[in-house]
């Protein structure tokens, strides 16, 4: 069976996630679909499986014109896909969760013993051993991650979706998914693989898709012809590689935050570091290495378990987000902007000015919309947050213009240390450029920054130190040289060191 | 207003997009807001019921109709504080009789000033309040289900300590106010009720609460978004409890005025009675139950609409007793229509985009 | 005793032995046969009531209007016997399928119109009770079959004939709620909606279908009622909010949606059922009722917090 998506389109408000996308999927190949976070994979994806309905462009199957007006219909013509979301039911067992929309039942009702057996059956193709009884939320995140594919199996399949599959599976689970994944394609399933770890794609694919800011780049080109270079190139640009923004230098600030012994009940076990004011400190790692729950227990989000922390020198104990602003002057812009960066629902200078409203406020808390228009202006002029007016609700901004209004909040708040997780996930090239550039700045004016990031491009165009996490530990850290080879290789041998993990990483 | 913030783009804005924008009456009132959409409905109605039974607009009527939404206004008041930050308080109306019993006790059993009474029984509704919230952010349990039991809680309570005895022996010029009024008749229109006078300075000052003070704008940002509120350093958990406590003591007032309104302090007129308005008045007139949004006038409107509906059908005398049809059927148009209309707004900006 | 203590509905359970046990020491009267046949007549129409809730909780969703459409189908059936003459049989099944009918209308509101389902049902809890005075201008039918009546007051031993129709309800929820795919389905839809609907589940299908299943439990309730006191009361129905959503709660249903128990929101009936009783044979003021109520609901979340913490679920 043949896919084909032909000059798709999708807007949501305040976003175009997709423009004139196109792919076209074979039976018995493994197409690799690849795009940095935010270039529109995920909307493709859901295209493909009648989640979105496109606004332009067709879905052919077999050459046929295809409308879906749900998941259900999809299925139905065997398209699965296991989503990066979490798609399990949490108190039913886990041959329930696999078998769910085709319950196996005798006069009207639910057999179990036979969709435990027909469940195990799954299981056993792809090689997870639990109980098909367990209610799923007793498993593990990489086991629910393996039931989501048993599931897709379940459908019979023709076309199975799979997307970043291996972010929480360990190297062993990976190989076990990629030796099925072999097994299907050898029955002549079509497979589409989403990630944008290019080691894993370089070694499963025979074709590769890519899309750069919801525009294909490269439509099925077969991955023989293909090396790391043309990937990278296709997915970033060459024109946009991350410029160096900021030369090496020695930090010389005050000691704002010094971090010793730290634990936490997450699992982090003797963290220790310090950052100094007009420093930007890196801290990198793979996606669940344990880099944002760092962050949170720092701005007193989740408690300490040990060690202490000391502040411009002071031994600190932080006990609120509230404490670590107001008391500390240390300031959290979060990987999660729409949940926990940005109000959709108020004003840009609304959003702005939360950080600021103690301040703003006059006599009993009196304070008018008026004076936050004037507090706020700067910042939005400063950080060029394209908008008629202050007044425009964040949910209609773009996303790169919403990180720009999280941003200024912390710019407003006037805060000593910022620290900054993932700030350009999901965001345009331009504004990444400019959020770079301010980040930089904004360590020359004399602020601490502890930046987060898993983009190691990024890393090293920005930090002057680089401190390592893998599960939960620092494992290493050095100074920045600015040379991305020597970065890459350090990086890589510190978390390597660790585990034997095959960890494939841009 | 729109909301408390006034979140819509500013007209010079709107305007320098759209150089010629047809004015017709429909296209001008399917862009207005929820509370302009309400108006011209309320004026129609006033309309249709003078035309069809002139008893609508005797004194005698309108002053009845005054001095009963004032009271409604205030119970919407104590729900809309709380649906502001995305919760809900079912107790309001036990609160309520509690407030009800203990104003009572305080001038007729303590034969206390009238004054003091009132500061009293304020301060029980906050307290009341607060436990609600206290238990709410102590225990991470729904508001729903706190404030379900907390309400059968608090009027089991005062019902075992009344023994459901009303009390009548209330101080005469706490009755005198409730019938008072302020300012000339004119007319056939009927001087307005004190207790309509004090329903609008609550509202003033919710009003201004939520569009020019800290406190408001920290409700609102918890409503729309209590994670990022949070990680922007703003007290969640004092936010909620204070709602709480500040919907106690509306509620307390409401009931307050209901007792100057009978001149009697009886346990049996609020209670569940109060539970439909509570929420009739505000999510008619443009609160969000999903939190964040607030509207003064358009929670007044929506009480005056529920009102007059029921005042326009005893005039007349379609009868009592299909009235609470009449007002859930009227809520789910009423809704249905904002709906309508707001759609149709934003189909509007985006094909002009 | 630590796989007891994991059951949910443990604690409920300690409640209603150690209770019984006490009641039985201080007044001798709880053990009599026709006290023992009045606690259980009482159970009847709370069990419906609240299984009518328990299904909109395991969909993930609320039903405000239980009460008023129990008074609806209330009058109806008795107006349909009493003014119209229509047979027991008939006048039942019509008054049973209006309900399901009134269910409907929930559902179909709240997914074709998107509003909340709170909102949606308080609007129509108004309505349905507007509809209840409107036919009874507030006068209740009292000439009903003496069959339908007898039926409401017989008894074998201590058992009610009316307990009848909620053990076998109680039988079919059970099953329908453990094996039945639709049942399941719903369930589904209450533990994670998005999740079941990338499943193939249809979404809208399991919130109408709950709402009618609420309904048609709730006319059932109010047909009980209706045959318990003898009289097609207009006031039927008008007190069952809190009940409705005190037993599922207090069996361990989540407002979150998806998960339920029936066997904790029958412990729980009778759990309150025992206290109400209580009250009586000690005499002590029927208002303790409500305020005893109240205190059960927040410490029985506590207790499931607790419970859930110790056994690890959070």
């Amino acid at each position: 069976m043949a896919l084909t998506v032909d000059k798709a389109s999708k807007s949501f408000p305040g976003v175009r996630a997709l423009k004139d996308a196109s792919l076209e999927l074979r039976s018995g190949e493994v197409h690799a679909l690849m795009g940095e976070n935010g270039a529109g994979k995920s909307t493709l994806i859901k295209i493909i499986t009648g989640v979105h309905r496109p606004d332009g462009g067709r879905l052919l199957l077999d050459g046929q014109d295809v409308l879906f007006a749900s998941p259900r219909d999809a299925i139905r013509l065997g398209i699965s896909a296991v989503h990066q979301e979490r798609n399990l039911i949490p108190r039913f067992s886990v041959a329930e969760n696999i078998l769910l929309e085709n319950l196996p039942r005798r006069t009207g009702l639910v057999d179990y013993a036979r969709a435990n057996a027909e469940a195990k059956k799954y299981l056993e193709m792809i090689g997870l051993v639990v109980d098909t009884r367990t209610e799923v939320r007793h498993l593990s995140v990489a086991q629910m991650q393996m039931v989501e594919i048993a599931k897709a199996l379940s459908h019979e399949a023709k076309v199975l979706l799979l997307d970043e599959p291996t972010a929480s599976l360990t190297g062993e689970e990976a190989d076990a998914l990629f030796a099925l994944v072999q097994r299907l394609k050898a029955q002549g399933a079509a497979i589409l693989f989403v990630s944008h770890k290019l080691e894993e794609v370089l070694a499963i694919s025979d074709r590769v898709t890519v899309l750069r800011d919801g525009e294909t780049t490269l439509i099925g080109e077969p991955m023989a012809n293909m090396t790391r270079g043309r990937l990278i190139e296709a997915m970033i640009g060459r024109a946009e590689r991350i410029a160096v923004v900021r030369p090496p230098k020695a930090a010389t600030g005050a000691v704002k935050l010094e971090a010793s012994g730290v634990a936490t009940a997450a699992g982090h076990r003797d963290i220790s570091f310090t950052v100094r004011r007009g420093e930007i400190l890196g801290l990198y790692g793979l996606v669940g290495a344990g880099r944002t729950e760092l962050a949170r227990a720092l701005v007193g989000k989740d408690k300490l378990s040990g060690g202490t922390l000391s502040i411009d020198g002071k031994p600190a104990v932080i006990r609120s987000v509230e404490e670590a602003l107001k008391r500390h002057r240390i300031g959290y812009l979060s990987e999660d902007r729409k949940y926990e960066g940005v109000v959709l629902l108020h004003p840009i200078r609304f959003n702005v000015a939360m950080t600021i409203w103690d301040r703003l406020a006059r006599f009993l808390g009196f304070q008018t919309a008026a004076g936050e228009r004037r507090a706020t202006e700067p910042f939005a002029r400063q950080l060029e947050i394209r908008t008629p007016s202050l007044e425009q609700s964040v949910g209609n901004l773009s996303g790169g213009n919403q990180q720009k209004v999280s941003l200024a909040k912390w710019l407003a708040a006037k805060v000593d240390l910022l620290i900054i997780d993932e700030p350009t996930v999901g965001i345009d090239i331009k504004t990444k450029a400019y959020i770079h550039e301010l980040i930089g700045k904004l360590a020359d004016d004399g602020l601490a920054i502890l930046l987060i990031s898993s983009e190691l491009p990024e890393m090293v165009a920005l930090a002057d130190r680089i401190l390592v996490m893998h599960e939960f530990r620092i494992v290493d850290g050095f100074d920045n040289d600015r040379s991305y080879e020597a970065m890459s290789r350090k990086v890589m041998g510190a978390i390597h060191r660790r585990s034997d993990e095959a960890v494939a990483v841009e | 207003m729109t909301s408390a913030l006034d979140a819509e783009p500013r007209p010079s804005s709107a305007s320098a997009m759209d150089p010629a924008p047809r004015r017709t009456l429909t296209s001008l009132l399917l862009r207005g807001s929820t509370q302009a959409g309400l108006f011209v409905i309320l004026v129609v109605l006033w309309v249709v019921f003078a035309n069809l039974a002139p008893g609508f607009l005797s004194k005698f009527n309108l002053n009845s109709l005054l001095r009963s939404v004032a009271v409604d206004i205030v119970v919407g008041f104590a729900q809309m504080v709380v649906l502001a930050t995305g919760g809900m308080n079912l107790s309001v109306g036990a609160i309520g009789v509690c407030a009800v019993m203990f104003s009572g006790y305080l001038m007729q059993v303590l034969g206390l000033p009238i004054p003091v009474a009132i500061a009293g029984t304020l301060a029980l509704g906050a307290l009341l309040g607060w436990l609600n919230g206290f238990a709410i952010v102590k225990t991470g349990v729904n508001s729903f289900v706190v404030t379900l039991a907390s309400a059968s809680l608090f009027s089991g309570g005062m019902l075992i300590l009344t023994k459901a005895v009303p009390l009548n022996g209330l101080p005469a010029e706490f009755g005198a106010f409730g019938k008072s009024a302020v300012g000339p008749a004119i007319g056939s229109m009927p001087a307005i009720p004190s207790l309509a006078v004090v329903a609008l300075a609550i509202g003033l000052g919710l009003y201004v609460l939520f569009k020019h003070s800290t406190l408001g704008r920290q409700i609102l940002a918890v409503g729309a978004n209590a994670r990022a509120a949070e990680m922007s350093g703003i007290p969640v958990d004092r936010t909620i409890v204070f709602v709480h406590a500040l919907s106690g003591a509306l509620a307390a007032a409401a009931a307050l005025m209901l007792t100057a309104r009978l001149a009697a302090a009886m346990p049996a007129v609020a209670g569940d009675d109060w539970l439909l308005p509570s929420f009739l008045a505000p999510v008619i007139g443009g609160t969000a139950l999903s939190g964040g949004i607030v509207s003064v006038v358009g929670t007044i409107l929506g009480a005056l609409l529920v009102s007059t509906i029921r005042s326009g059908l005893l005039v007349l005398e379609i009868g009592n007793f299909w009235l609470p049809l009449f007002l859930g059927a009227f809520l789910l148009a009423a809704i249905l229509v904002e709906r309508g209309r707001a759609a149709y707004v934003a189909r509007e900006q985006a094909r002009r985009a | 005793m630590g796989a007891f203590f994991r059951l949910q509905w443990s604690g409920i359970l300690v409640g209603i032995i150690a209770g019984g046990i006490a009641l039985a020491l201080s007044a001798p009267a709880f053990l009599s046969e026709f006290n023992l046949f009045v606690l259980l007549r009482s159970i009847c129409v709370s069990l419906l009531v609240a299984y009518a809730q328990m299904v909109m909780l395991g969909v993930g969703q609320m039903n405000l209007s239980v009460g008023a459409l129990g008074g609806l189908v209330a009058v109806v059936t008795g107006g349909l016997m009493d003014a119209l003459g229509v047979p027991t049989l008939p006048a039942i099944m019509i008054g049973v399928a209006a309900g399901g009918a009134a269910g409907f209308v929930n559902g179909w509101l709240t997914v074709r119109t998107g509003i909340n389902g709170f909102i949606v049902t308080l609007a129509t809890a108004s309505a349905f009770a507007g509809i209840n005075l409107g036919i009874t201008k507030a006068v209740p039918f009292y000439n009903l079959p003496a069959d339908f009546v007898a039926f409401g007051n017989g008894r074998v031993g201590l058992f009610p004939l009316l307990l009848i129709v909620p053990l076998l309800v109680t039988v079919v929820l059970a099953l329908f709620f453990a094996r039945a795919v639709p049942g399941r389905h719903m369930l589904a839809v209450g533990g994670n909606a998005p999740a079941a609907q990338l499943s193939g589940v249809s979404v809208p299908r399991a919130i109408i279908s709950a709402h009618v299943l609420s309904g048609l439990l709730a006319a059932v309730a109010g047909v009980l009622a209706v045959a318990q006191l003898g009289s097609a009361q207009p006031t039927i129905g008008s007190d069952w909010l809190l009940i409705s959503f005190a037993a599922p709660i207090i069996g361990g249903a989540s407002l979150a949606g998806g998960a339920i128990s029936i066997v904790g929101t029958l412990l729980a009936v009778v759990l309150i059922g025992l206290i109400q009783n209580a009250m009586v044979l000690v005499k002590v003021d029927p208002y303790w009722v409500q305020f005893l109520l109240g205190a059960l609901i927040l410490a029985a979340v506590w207790f499931n917090r607790y419970r859930a913490i110790k056994v690890g679920e959070i």
